[in-house]
C-alpha cells in the first residue's frame, strides 16, 4: 500500500502499464488496477465524505469514469496516483455538494450531539482515525515535504490540514478555528503559496544534483 | 477575466486542488478547463504537489459488493456501445458543463431582451498558408454588453496533430489575451468576463498542442477580425 510519498512515484510505474491496458479495454488490467488503488481512493473519499455508504457510491463513480477515461491518461503528463487520486477527491467534493440539497437520510450517530454550535462534521466522527494534523505530518515525511511544511505557522497548517484532509470549505474551516473568514481565506493562501515556492525549489534542487 | 495569466491560472488552480474552491465557482472552472491550457497545466502541477500528501492515509479496503457493482455497469455498457462511444461519451461529460455554458450563452445573445445587440465578427484568413489552415473563416459572436463570447470555424479546420487553434483578444494597447484554444480546430470557445476590455481584434493563432506554453502567442496569426464594442 502506499505509505509515503516515495512509494508514489515508485508505484507510479506499474500503475501506468495497468491504465495503459485498462484504455484499451482490457478488463483484467482494469480488475488489478482496482484491486491495487481501490483501498487507497475509500481512504481518500473517506475523509471527505464521511458516509461509508455514499463513499462506496462514489469509489463506484470514480472507477467507472477511471475506466471510460483510461484511454485519455497521459503519463507524461501526469502520475497515475496524482490522476486517480483527483478523480477521487474531485468526486467527493461533488458528493457534499449534492449531500446539502438532498435530506439527510441518516442520523448522526448517538451521543454524538453535543452543542449545536460545535456540531459540525468534526464532532460526528467517533472513531480514533488521526486527525488531519496527524496525517500532514505523517504525509510530510518526505524530507522536502517536511522542510517545506516547517515553514508554516501553526495555524497556517492547521488550515491547510482542514482544506486538504477534511474536504472543509473556508467558512467550514472558518467555523472549526473560530477565525474570521478572510484570515482563514489568507492563511490558506498564504500557506499554499508558501509550498509552492518551497517545493518547487526542492524539486528544482533535486534536479540539479542529479536525481 | 483572462485565464491565460499565470498568477490567476495558479491562484484559481490552487483554490480547486486543496478542495477550498466550491460550488459553482468549481463547475465554472471544470467548465473552463478544456479550452484554457493555462489553467490545466497549473492545475496538473498543484495535483502534482498536493495528491501526495494522501499517501499518509490508512487504506481502506471497499466491501466486495463496489467491485462487483462496477463490473455490472460495464457490463452494461459493453452491450449498449462501442469502445470509440464510450471514449467518446468521457469527452463529452467532460464538456458537458461547456456545452451547457455554450447553450446558456446561445441563449443570451439570441435573447432579444439584451440592451444592446451581439456583434458578429469574422476572422478572415490571413493566407499565412504554412500553418495548414482553411481559408474558410471562424465566426465569433459577442454579446452587446461585450462580456461574452462564442467563436468557431465556418468548416472545420485542416491542422496537423501536434498543433491547436488559440484566440487571442487584442487590446489597442499591451500585451495579447488568450480566449482559449479551439478544440480540436473546429470547436467552439465560449466565455465570459470582461477579457475583450479595450481589445479592438480578434486573432487566431498556431501553436503547439493544447495551447500556448508561454501565456503570449508564440506561432503566425492564421486568421484576424477587427470589432468595436
Amino acid at each position: 500500500m502506499v505509505r509515503s510519498p516515495a512509494d508514489w512515484t515508485e508505484r507510479s510505474h506499474d500503475l501506468s502499464r495497468l491504465l495503459a491496458r485498462a484504455g484499451v479495454g482490457d478488463r483484467a488490467a482494469f480488475a488489478t488496477l482496482y484491486e491495487r488503488t481501490s483501498p487507497h481512493l475509500l481512504a481518500v473519499v473517506l475523509r471527505i465524505n464521511r458516509d461509508r455508504a455514499q463513499a462506496e457510491d462514489v469509489l463506484q463513480e470514480v472507477y467507472v469514469n477511471v475506466w471510460r477515461a483510461a484511454s485519455s491518461f497521459d503519463a507524461a503528463q501526469s502520475q497515475p496516483l496524482t490522476w486517480l487520486t483527483s478523480i477521487a477527491r474531485n468526486r467527493a467534493i461533488d458528493s457534499l455538494r449534492r449531500l446539502q440539497t438532498q435530506p439527510r437520510t441518516r442520523a448522526a450517530p448517538a451521543g454524538e450531539g453535543r452543542d449545536s454550535e460545535d456540531d459540525d462534521v468534526y464532532d460526528t466522527v467517533a472513531d480514533e482515525s488521526p486527525g488531519p494534523l496527524d496525517l500532514l505530518s505523517r504525509a510530510a515525511e518526505a524530507r522536502s515535504l517536511a522542510a517545506c511544511m516547517d515553514q508554516l505557522s501553526p495555524s497556517q497548517r492547521q488550515s491547510v490540514a482542514l482544506t486538504f484532509f477534511q474536504g472543509l470549505s473556508h467558512a467550514e474551516v472558518a467555523t472549526q478555528m473560530r477565525q474570521p473568514l478572510g484570515t482563514v481565506k489568507s492563511w490558506v493562501r498564504r500557506s499554499l503559496a508558501t509550498l509552492k515556492t518551497c517545493l518547487d525549489a526542492a524539486v528544482q534542487g533535486d534536479r540539479a544534483s542529479g536525481k | 477575466m483572462d485565464y491565460s495569466r499565470k498568477d490567476l491560472a495558479d491562484a484559481l488552480a490552487a483554490e480547486y486542488v486543496s478542495g477550498t474552491m466550491r460550488g459553482g465557482a468549481r463547475r465554472r472552472f471544470e467548465a473552463l478547463l478544456p479550452a484554457h491550457p493555462a489553467l490545466r497545466e497549473a492545475t496538473l502541477a498543484w495535483s502534482e504537489r498536493l495528491m501526495p500528501l494522501t499517501a499518509a492515509l490508512a487504506p481502506v479496503e471497499p466491501s466486495g459488493d463496489v467491485w462487483r457493482r462496477i463490473s455490472d455497469r460495464l457490463d452494461r455498457r459493453k452491450s449498449v456501445g462501442a469502445g470509440a462511444w464510450e471514449r467518446l461519451s468521457f469527452w463529452r461529460g467532460l464538456t458537458a458543463f461547456a456545452s451547457v455554458a455554450a447553450i446558456g450563452l446561445a441563449v443570451l445573445l439570441a435573447n432579444p431582451r439584451a440592451v444592446a445587440p451581439p456583434i458578429v465578427v469574422v476572422l478572415a484568413a490571413t493566407g499565412a498558408a504554412a500553418s495548414g489552415a482553411a481559408a474558410a473563416p471562424i465566426v465569433a459572436s459577442i454579446s452587446g454588453d461585450g462580456t461574452s463570447l462564442v467563436a468557431r470555424p465556418i468548416a472545420p479546420v485542416a491542422l496537423r496533430p501536434d498543433r491547436s487553434l488559440e484566440l487571442w483578444a487584442v487590446p489597442t494597447q499591451g500585451a495579447p489575451r488568450s480566449l482559449g484554444v479551439l478544440p480540436g480546430g473546429g470547436g467552439v470557445v465560449a466565455l465570459r468576463g470582461k477579457v475583450l476590455a479595450g481589445a479592438d481584434t480578434l486573432a487566431v493563432t498556431v501553436e503547439p498542442a493544447g495551447g500556448s506554453p508561454t501565456g503570449a502567442p508564440t506561432g503566425p496569426i492564421v486568421y484576424a477580425g477587427k470589432f468595436a464594442l
